[in-house]
């Protein structure tokens, strides 16, 4: 009696999968037993196929029975049953599937293999100390990475497919126990409330997740390093790992988390503290340094020291532009030039650096077009924006709305921009954490990883700004 | 498309941004700058001449490519009164004047001749002008000051500051700037000090600079020094027939009124008492020494004051106790044995005795003249307040009220008693 | 609802304390009692600060309560109805003068043209969009630059004793003065009527309430250090300088090199302003919506139109509005700052003692 028949089912999936060139098939006879093998050549790995599966089989000389070729010939991991309708589903995901006309069931073996990176040290968080990998493209090494860190029963990872065509599988990952459960049931709300065609990267989700859709500000963390992921997860936060990304999304976020870098925990915190200080400062200056610059020559000629004013007031004389629109220009240059040594291959880059820094600059000074001042705060402001490149996005819009304020109502209005900002972001709760923490609210036991960092052995309770289930760290 | 603008609205940062580009942008675009169209002013000048007043600005007007003495130039304006004048040096210069870099503010003796509040109101209420500014007095014209000034190579809108500074800090009782004038004219006593500097016709210029000013003051060690320096700055803005003289002189002002100059060594009097001002030079002679007959000077290297005042029998006493720690700088005679030096470092009691009857001389000169003015910048009153302010209450109304109180020092017995050790 | 912790509220009892005080005051009072001022401020703020322990003591007793319930429960709709429109005028004439002796100063110091409508479209949409998103947003926000704010303030402190300082004369003025001198005066306190207004979004749960008369006596204090140092600097001529804040900043002898240093005052002044704007125009718009139920959008509107109008038509000229906070505006403070505490300094009494007895 046959349960099925093998060569319908294998022309059928075949028809399913549109005859794609990939689909492959094989069939085992011996005898009335018939073994057929249904799989996607691209993506499993044919040497181990013919090992563990294949070559078993082959060698087996009795009688086959569906429990026998499950528990014993099969030498893989991953062995699960499958129903019917399952079948496509499975090929698709890397698995071999086994249909015998012996049995009803059927046999789906996990086989997946693509081509992946070894983790190596993200580009985007170079560190000088601490560990240097990073995550890949690739889920499951990703979750190895984790998992090889953190050895905890409580580390809970579920997946979900999201995207109607990509069918993209998405991790959410917490302490459980740590992690706040209100978080991370609403993480699991959101993530199960997207409706999208397809996940190519963990930036397709980010906005669906965030709670104010549309704002300026970064609402999600983001990073690509492991490392930097377990300390969040230990802190309480929610981690979402996107199949086929590198990186990785932790919830919620607040601001300062961009000041800290994880160099800051592998070095001396005397240093740290300086660097974060530095960083801060560099924020500061990249926001508003050139509309201060415009609101003190457009204003406040009054309050720049004489000397300062007769060098602003012998270069800026004579240029064709006024102020606000010489600032603007060159404005408009720094952000061009940037977004062409971005896209260049890195031996043209160099070359329009060149061109950039010296020809255009160089000779936009002499010609009289621009003047030394404007092209030094501005140029100042535009390197001082890299002290924080996460935030470098949100900050060249700031900057630009600060040059219409500064050039249009002064310090006044760099001041009530400020303050504008203020109310703005501390009306932002994002999952339930105040963005300006721990300075707005003021937090005191989570100052110790602000600005001025304590050591790390000092941080002894998670930081309450993301409310944690478990305050202490032991 | 209504649905999108419902999306915008909802998003309050959108509207921000879009109000903050269309609504300021065009203010932004518009406004040439404020220092393009307003001419710095580092220094002013008023003048009084046959009823009508002249105000000199010495303005910056900023040129691409040229020094800073090519871009600046003393522009001057006259009217009825100084408002006006001002505005006729706007007219003339066809910028709006910024006063907010205007450290010096320079007038002419004859102001002076009557109360010059009248004259510098003005000044006082332009919210722009610094305080701070410095405020000094000149003998012929301010604008031919301000000339000068700009005429030196140097940029002597700050270099003549940086004359009136040095006096400031070494010579005068307080810094001479305009708040400082305030402060003393609308106190008890009404009296203020401004500082003074003089500009003389170079009669001949072929001879040194420094000779022909030092001949006129060669009594005092300091005053020379202070001479040559202002000399040698003016020496080098070239063949000039005027230039500035600073004797670190003062004027001592009553009302708002000139009453007298003040030199150096009649300054130094007045400071005697105020142990911030150090590095004066006491001269004393006939030192005799191993039959040698020596001129020594001695430098005030170290002064601790101790001052209690009371009342006896009603009459004021004002005790002074002044402790000096001097080095001696200077010896004069005929000593040809260099190693004798070392010896004259010891203050014997002969020195010790002339030189403190030279302090207490110089002392009693300084007082007199304050007294003879009703004049008490050093704030004696002030000290008798602090201790004891019922009897001094009593005194004053004895007198005729507090429209008399400026008197009050003619009244005030003082005893000084010096000490003076060797640094 | 959106509360606000301790420790914010310590940050705007600091800010209230600073209202109306720092720039004109010390040069205005100046002039009727010399350097006594510093006793008449110290005695005004002693008067002032009895009322912190009465709001402590009405807010423990009704936690959760508004303000306007309370009074309503007690003296009835009528005179509740009443007492909010006199707070309303209170804090619309206190938003006035914080706005005009502010704009003085930047329209003289910062500004060299006019600055009036840079001002107003710089700060009023700020201050419109902070009563929007409520008192919990913009208290964290001066929570934020709390400390910018003092360092700021304390510099401008520090730098004047580079300059010569003697210490004022004291006891010149006669009783008289002294008295009328704080009349007229009056309306620069009663900053703590803002609690009383906004006593149900305080959070007395966590921190402790001691920080308050903390953050109290540390404002008060510098106030006071404020009036000494600058009465100390300038003397006989105080009357002259209108900014004391900025003015402790200039140098009597500017020859180094440090430059100008204004822009620190100048910072510090205009952060001030803004945050006391905001919280007078949220206690305007809090009192307006406790009259009328209407919407927030409302009160915020009225609260625009009435300080256009006023600023424009009735009081126009910064004197005049100085003047009237010195003549007619004292009266309405008299009635804000005493009467109202009296009143609610029984209403604490009887609930008390109904407490004891029940």
């Amino acid at each position: 009696m046959s349960y099925f028949n093998v060569e319908k089912e294998v022309k059928e999936a075949k028809k399913s999968l549109n005859e794609c060139v990939d689909f492959s098939y094989r069939y085992f006879k011996r005898g009335e037993q018939k073994i057929a093998f249904v799989y996607l050549k691209s993506i499993i790995d044919p040497s181990l196929f013919s090992s563990a599966i294949y070559f078993p089989i082959q060698t087996y000389d009795d009688k086959f029975t569906f429990e026998v070729i499950k528990n014993d010939l099969i030498k893989c991991v991953d062995i699960k049953e499958v129903k019917k309708k399952d079948i496509v589903k499975e090929i698709l995901d890397g698995r071999v599937i086994l249909l015998t006309n012996f049995s009803e069931k059927i046999l789906s073996v996990d086989l997946l293999k693509f081509p992946t990176r070894t983790p190596s040290e993200p580009p985007t968080s170079p560190v000088i100390q601490g560990p240097r990998e990073g995550f890949v493209e690739d889920m499951q090494t990703n979750i190895t990475l984790l998992r090889r860190r953190i050895k905890s029963q409580d580390l809970v990872m579920d997946v979900v497919r999201i995207g109607n065509q990509t069918q993209t599988k998405v991790c959410i990952t917490y302490l459980k126990g740590v992690a706040n459960k209100k978080i991370v049931t609403l993480v699991r709300q959101k993530l199960n409330n997207i409706k999208i065609d397809g996940v190519l990267d963990s930036y397709n989700i980010l906005y669906c997740l965030e709670e104010r859709p549309g704002s300026l500000f970064k609402q999600i963390g983001n990073t690509e390093k492991p490392d930097i992921v377990v300390s969040k997860l230990l802190e309480g936060k929610v981690a979402i790992i996107v199949d086929n990304s590198p990186i990785v999304l932790t919830i919620p976020f607040i601001f300062i988390e961009d000041l800290q870098n994880s160099n800051d925990y592998y070095t001396n915190h005397h240093y740290s503290s300086f660097v974060r200080i530095i960083r801060f400062l560099g924020l500061l200056i990249a926001l508003i340094a050139p509309g201060f610059y415009l609101a003190l020559q457009l204003f406040h000629y009054n309050i720049l020291p004489l000397n300062f004013l007769i060098t602003i007031a012998d270069t800026t004389q004579g240029l064709p532009f006024t102020p606000f629109l010489e600032i603007l220009f060159i404005f408009l240059l720094f952000q061009v030039l940037y977004e062409v040594s971005l896209r260049l291959p890195s031996y043209l880059g160099l070359a329009t650096s060149v061109v950039g820094a010296l020809i255009l600059g160089d000779t936009g000074v002499k010609a009289g077009l621009i003047s030394p001042p404007g092209v030094i705060i501005v140029a100042l402001s535009k390197i001082a924006l890299y002290t924080i490149p996460e935030q470098a996005p949100q900050i060249t819009v700031l900057q630009l709305v600060f040059i219409v304020l500064g050039g249009s109502l002064g310090l006044a209005g760099i001041v009530s921009g400020m303050v504008y900002i203020g109310n703005y972001l501390n009306n932002f709760d994002s999952f339930f954490t105040p963005y300006l923490a721990p300075y707005s609210p003021r937090i005191n036991e989570d100052l110790k990883d602000a600005l001025l960092m304590n050591p790390t052995y000092s941080m002894r309770h998670r930081p309450r700004s993301f409310s944690p289930q478990k305050k202490e760290r032991l | 498309m209504k649905n999108r603008i419902k999306a915008i609205l909802k998003t309050p940062m959108v509207i921000v941004f879009i109000v903050i580009l269309l609504f300021y942008t065009p203010f932004a675009i518009y406004s040439p700058g404020e220092n393009r169209n307003r001419g710095v002013v580092t220094a002013l000048g008023i003048d009084k001449t046959e009823q009508q007043y002249e105000i000199s600005l010495l303005t910056f007007i900023p040129t691409a490519n040229q020094s800073y003495q090519e871009k600046s130039s003393v522009i001057s304006g006259k009217g009825d009164s100084v408002a006006e004048a001002v505005y006729n040096a706007q007219i003339a210069m066809g910028r709006t004047i910024g006063l907010a870099h205007a450290k010096t503010t320079i007038v002419n003796e004859e102001l002076l001749s009557e109360d010059v509040t009248s004259t510098i109101d003005y000044l006082s209420r332009i919210a722009s002008l610094p305080e701070n500014t410095v405020f000094v007095c000149t003998n012929k014209s301010a604008k031919e000051m301000l000339e000068q000034s700009h005429d030196l190579v140097n940029d002597l809108g700050l270099k003549l500051e940086q004359i009136i500074a040095y006096n400031a800090n070494n010579l005068y009782v307080t810094d001479t700037s305009l708040e400082a004038f305030y402060k003393g004219y609308f106190s008890f006593v009404k009296s203020s000090i401004i500082g003074y500097l003089e500009i003389e016709d170079d009669t001949n210029m072929s001879e040194d600079n420094s000779e022909v000013s030092g001949a006129e003051n060669t009594s005092e060690g300091q005053s020379e020094g202070t001479q040559g320096s202002a000399n040698s700055t003016s020496a080098n803005g070239g063949a000039k027939n005027k230039h500035i003289v600073n004797q670190g002189q003062a004027i001592l002002l009553k009302e708002g009124k000139k009453v007298a100059v003040l030199d150096v060594e009649q300054l130094n009097g007045i400071n005697l008492l105020n142990d911030k001002s150090v590095g004066q030079i006491i001269e004393i002679e006939d030192v005799k020494k191993e039959d040698q007959i020596f001129s020594m000077q001695y430098k005030v290297k170290t002064k601790k004051v101790l001052i209690t005042t009371k009342f006896e029998n009603g009459n004021p006493i004002y005790m002074a106790q002044l402790i000096l720690g001097v080095e001696l700088v200077e010896v004069d005679g005929e000593h040809d044995d260099l190693r004798i030096n070392t010896e004259f470092s010891e203050i014997t009691e002969d020195i010790s005795t002339k030189l403190e009857s030279k302090v207490k001389q110089q002392f009693t000169n300084s007082i007199n003249i304050l007294r003879e003015n009703d004049t008490d910048v050093i704030g004696i009153g002030r000290t008798f307040f602090q201790n004891d302010r019922k009897s001094l209450k009593k005194f004053i109304e004895n007198l005729g009220g507090v429209e008399e109180a400026d008197k009050f020092i003619d009244y005030v017995t003082f005893k000084l008693n010096v000490i003076v050790q060797p640094e | 609802m959106k509360k606000i912790s301790i420790n914010q509220c310590g940050v705007l009892i600091v800010m209230c304390i600073f209202a109306n005080k720092i720039l004109l005051m010390p040069s205005l009072m100046y002039e009727r009692t010399s350097a006594d001022s510093i006793f008449v401020l110290a005695l005004l703020f002693l008067l002032d600060f009895i009322i912190l322990p009465i709001f402590i003591k009405l807010k423990t007793l009704y936690p959760d309560q508004k303000f306007y319930d309370v009074l309503k429960e007690k003296i009835g709709i009528f005179f509740t109805k009443l007492i909010y429109i006199a707070m309303l005028l209170f804090f619309l004439f206190k938003c006035l003068l914080v706005f005009s002796i502010t704009y003085v100063y930047f329209k003289q110091q910062i500004y060299q043209d006019e600055f009036l409508f840079i001002a107003l479209i710089a700060f009023l949409p700020v201050i419109n969009h902070a009563v929007f998103v409520g008192i919990r947003s913009f208290s964290r926000t001066i929570e934020l630059f709390f400390w910018i704010v003092i360092a700021g303030f304390i510099i401008c402190l520090a730098i004047s004793l580079f300059t010569p300082i003697s210490s004022p004369l004291f006891f010149m003025s006669s009783v008289s003065d002294f008295f009328s001198s704080m009349h007229n005066h009056i309306f620069a306190f009663g900053d703590f009527m803002f609690f009383f207004v906004i006593m149900d979004r305080i959070d007395f749960k966590k921190g402790n309430i001691k920080n308050l008369y903390y953050y109290s006596l540390f404002a008060i204090a510098l106030v006071i250090t404020l009036f000494y140092l600058f009465y100390a600097k300038y003397q006989t001529t105080a009357f002259m300088h209108n900014n004391a804040l900025a003015d402790l900043l200039v140098f009597s002898v500017q020859f180094n090199a440090i430059g100008r240093l204004d822009i620190i005052a100048m910072l510090t002044i205009m952060l001030i302003t803004l945050f006391q704007m905001e919280i007078f125009s949220y206690a305007f718009c809090d009192c307006f919506m406790g009259i009328f139920p209407l919407n927030k959008i409302y009160s915020v509107v009225v609260f625009d139109i009435l300080f256009l109008l006023l600023y424009y038509v009735f009081i126009g000229r910064y004197e005049t509005m100085v003047v009237s906070s010195l003549h007619w505006l004292p009266y309405l403070a008299l009635l804000i700052n005493y009467l109202l505490p009296f009143i609610i300094l029984i209403i604490v009494l009887l609930k008390l003692k109904r407490n004891k007895s029940g």
